[in-house]
């Protein structure tokens, strides 16, 4: 019996190649069973998301099951020879070390985050109840679920902001506590501040102004949000409202000044406002982080704190990488001898955690 | 009289405090429970001793410095257990413990003067007594969480998020507390002050110009905030000085 894993990602391939391997949920059942079906194949686990598509397999003979492995995936997906290469290739005790590190979020565009460890049991599942799996394949991802665990609960790879819209939206949170009292209002429909205002709603912002110089574009965009359009003109009367302001506009110079701003604070009696500039050339003068309650944080500030947040994720990774191995040790020895306590088929426990996860993308 | 308990209950302050700047040096967040335990423990020993105190003095154990300081601080942490969720609670041992660890430990290393009450006990100057401590216990945490205001706020606005930023919480709510405590302890300090009226003996007219003064101070605190809703900064930086001068009237008063 032989283990091994063929597979693409964001490492590998670029998004124009991984975009035709995405295996959509509802086609998933055929295709693990179109890869068990194949000669040799006794065990098989597709795992398919935006980032990476990987097929985890257990056959009677290494060599012929890469190869029929390969053929499968050259006359499933329409492949050029050359595409054919593009595949990785990881067997024996390098399948369980990669994907520890697949499920611990170490392999990942966005390292240390947590949503690819619920797309791992989503995978697993799948080819549990279609009966793709068995021994060695249940015994591999159960023990990665346990490895994913330990990894996350004991390091720091998953704490901090990454992103400019994390940061954003984590600061909003330090900020107000609870986001289901703050409204929110985006001046100038750009598309980064329509994904920050995305990421606040869905942490429970209540609601959402929308003000463009474009009046239309602005009734679009707050359709799309279930949201107000207000006219260009009147954003500044919308402030005393509003908890956290972004704006992105292409004005060639700033026009959100101290005197506006100040006016505004008077009536929120205290309340803190969060203004986030993302535009260049800002939107908002500097001066208004001078005024009691307002915090102002343009794209440098942000990017600034996300830079930091990927710098401490990165110096976990050997951390990380040390309880990886220590945890390839136990299963190594725990698989030769067959005493590992996940033999057990049944992954009724993991169910639990699955429905916690968000089916968000790797 | 026998201090055991309250060695105890200041161990367990300075024990929770000590805890809570490893968890921050060691950047553990998961800390608050641990903390939080010991904190409660020291808070019941501290609760079991001010009773045998209570029971020594025959009365409200407020007759001297000593008194003052361990009811003072009895007074903060029932506060903070009551007012506090969970998330407030966890920074109990980074900034309210070592206030209460400094006040007991004047308290232990100062003797325990005089005994029992000798005549018949007034209750509206026990109530006076009392209440008015509580208040001050209200206007102690809010200074506390005056400083975590501009500490966050400091940071906030520098763009400087050290680790302690991460355990702090939300300034909003942090600006909202501040407020509750100083109406709560501006409420109490006029009950306080309401009862000395009905006192059998008048207070001195030191100790009532005292007490006024600082019944002033955060009235007009309180007002200024409900009528020119003025910014939370203005107000934490208001609850950290005004703080100094209960201080300043209860170590006056304790030498008279």
């Amino acid at each position: 019996m032989s283990i091994f894993c063929l597979g693409l990602n964001h490492k590998s391939a670029p998004v124009e190649i991984r975009e035709r391997f995405v295996i959509p949920e509802k086609k998933l059942s055929a295709a693990l069973q179109e890869v068990r079906a194949l000669p040799g194949v006794h065990e098989a686990v597709i795992l398919s998301t935006c980032n990476r598509m990987e097929i985890y397999a257990v056959t009677e003979n290494r060599k012929d099951g890469v190869r029929l492995l390969r053929d499968y995936l050259q006359s499933h997906f329409q492949l050029s020879s050359r595409e054919r290469e593009l595949f990785y290739l990881h067997e024996e005790l390098e399948v369980a070390r990669h994907l520890f590190r697949v499920a611990s979020g170490l392999d990942s565009m966005v390292l240390g985050e947590t949503e690819v460890f619920g797309q791992v049991k989503k995978a697993y599942h799948a080819a549990h109840s279609e009966r793709t799996t068995a021994r060695n394949l249940n015994k591999l991802f159960q023990w990665s679920f346990r490895v994913g665990k330990t990894v996350r609960s004991g390091t720091h790879i998953t704490k901090g902001s990454t992103s400019v819209g994390s940061v954003a939206v984590d600061l909003a949170e330090k900020i107000f506590g609870d986001l289901r009292h703050c409204q929110v209002m985006i001046i100038g429909a750009g598309e980064m501040s329509r994904r920050t205002a995305k990421s606040l709603l869905s942490r429970g912002a209540s609601s959402i102004f929308v003000s463009n110089r474009s009046h239309d574009r602005a009734v679009e965009l707050a359709r799309e949000m279930d949201g107000v359009a207000i006219r260009f003109d009147d954003w500044v009367q919308a402030i005393p409202e509003v908890d956290i302001m972004i704006t992105s506009t292409a004005a060639p110079h700033t026009f959100i000044h101290v005197d506006k701003i100040e006016e505004a604070m008077r009536l929120r009696r205290g309340r803190p406002l969060f203004v986030i500039d993302i535009a260049v050339p800002r939107d908002v003068d500097p001066d208004i982080n001078d005024i009691d309650s307002v915090y102002l944080y343009d794209i440098d500030a942000l990017e600034t704190i996300a830079a930091e947040g990927r710098r401490k994720r990165e110096k976990q990774i050997h951390l990380c990488e040390g309880l990886i191995e220590e945890q390839l040790e136990d299963w190594d020895f725990a698989a030769g001898t067959g005493t590992g306590d996940s033999q057990k088929d049944d992954p009724g426990e993991e169910e639990k955690d699955l429905r916690d996860l968000s089916p968000a993308h790797d | 009289m026998d201090r055991t308990l309250l060695f105890l209950s200041t161990l367990c302050f300075f024990g929770g405090f000590c805890y809570a700047v490893y968890a921050l040096g060691a950047k553990r967040h998961r800390s608050s429970w641990v903390n939080l335990a010991v904190m409660g423990v020291g808070f019941v020993l501290q609760s079991v001793f001010l009773y045998h105190l209570g029971q020594f003095r025959g009365r409200c154990p407020i007759t001297d410095v000593v008194d003052i300081f361990i009811f003072l601080s009895w007074s903060m942490m029932l506060l903070y257990f009551l007012l506090g969720p969970p998330f407030r609670v966890s920074l109990l041992g980074m900034f309210t413990a070592p206030l209460v660890f400094v006040f007991q430990s004047v308290a232990l290393l100062l003797p325990i003067e005089g005994g029992g009450a000798t005549g018949p006990i007034d209750p509206w100057l026990e109530m006076h007594a009392s209440v008015s401590l509580v208040a001050y216990g209200a206007f102690a945490l809010a200074f506390v969480a005056g400083v975590m205001y501009l500490v966050q706020d400091r940071q906030l606005k520098k763009h400087h998020l050290k680790t302690l930023f991460y355990n702090l919480p939300p300034i909003n709510l942090l600006g909202k507390s501040i407020f509750r405590l100083l109406a709560i302890g501006f409420l109490l300090l006029s009950a306080g002050i309401a009862s000395a009226f009905a006192m059998k003996e008048s207070p001195s007219a030191g100790h009532l110009v005292m007490t006024l003064a600082v019944w002033a101070i955060y009235g007009l605190i309180v007002l200024f905030q409900v009528w020119r809703g003025l910014g939370s900064r203005r107000m934490a930086v208001n609850a950290i000085w005004a703080f100094f001068l209960p201080l300043v009237t209860l170590w006056v008063l304790s030498r008279h």
